[in-house]
């Protein structure tokens, strides 16, 4: 697999982000043409709000949300605003972009897939992006292809 | 014809097609004809009791038929139908 390639500019947007929510958790989407990014779509993390959410985390059988508070929730997951994924997919095909990255941030722990993403990774042709603040004071980010429950590294490089 | 825009994860069921057409006078008897003409996408909507999927989120020209009427959400012709499974995670 090639590597990605992510402008500077809007890694740094997604660690802004990430540091904007935590402790809770932030998510998006990037866009471009093969491999290269070049649109960042801020999603809002409705987890928290949306009885969806607990419903499809119940269905995938995965973290148990229903007894969570709603600050917990956003603490320890996260789910995009369907309506705001909607227009998001809607500007992707008016500018003829495909979507490549789905990012989310870890504010506790490393920057690696957990059970809970492994068990809801629906989208095999996009890299999962996670940004870790387990370190404040050096996220680390890195990128997963999640394909029918193995995580494999996606490589991706700064332009 | 309806129009049903496809998301990425279903389209090697539609040879790559991001739009397909599709006829029914409902969400339910569009997923038929899909299935027909696409089969196996059926099981990717619907669990086992034909109930849709709790991941995915279905829209009539921008409406999720969960506020509408599910599954018997009345279609037109000429409706735009969007397929868009959820996206979630956890740490
Ligand atoms: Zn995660």
């Amino acid at each position: 697999m090639l590597s990605l390639k992510i402008p500077r500019q809007i890694l740094d947007e997604m660690v802004a982000h990430a540091r904007a929510l935590a402790p809770f958790e932030c998510c998006g989407l990037l866009a471009g043409q093969d491999g290269t990014v070049s649109r960042h779509y801020r999603i809002t993390n409705t987890v928290a709000k949306d009885a969806q959410a607990v419903e499809v985390f119940d269905a995938a059988n995965v973290k148990q949300l229903a007894d969570l508070s709603e600050k917990r929730k956003a603490e320890v997951a996260y789910f995009m605003d369907p309506k705001e994924m909607l227009a998001a997919f809607k500007d992707m095909r008016e500018r003829q972009l495909d979507l490549i990255v789905i990012y989310h941030s870890h504010t506790h722990s490393p920057a690696y897939p957990s059970m809970t993403d492994v068990g809801l990774a629906l989208y095999p042709d996009a890299a999962y992006l996670i940004i870790s603040l387990e370190n404040k004071t050096a996220p680390d980010v890195q990128a997963y292809w999640i394909k029918d429950h193995r995580i494999t590294q996606a490589e991706f490089h700064a332009i | 014809m309806i129009k049903v825009r496809i998301p990425t994860p279903l389209r090697p069921l539609t040879k790559g097609q991001g739009e397909v057409e599709a006829k029914g006078g409902s969400i339910d008897e569009m997923i038929n004809h899909l299935e027909g003409a696409h089969p196996g996408i059926k099981g990717r909507l619907c669990d086992e009791k034909g109930e849709l999927r709790r991941f995915v989120n279905i829209y009539v020209n921008e409406e999720d038929i969960r506020f509408l009427k599910g599954k018997d959400t009345i279609l037109k012709d000429g409706d735009e139908v969007s397929i868009v499974p959820a996206i979630a995670g956890g740490n």
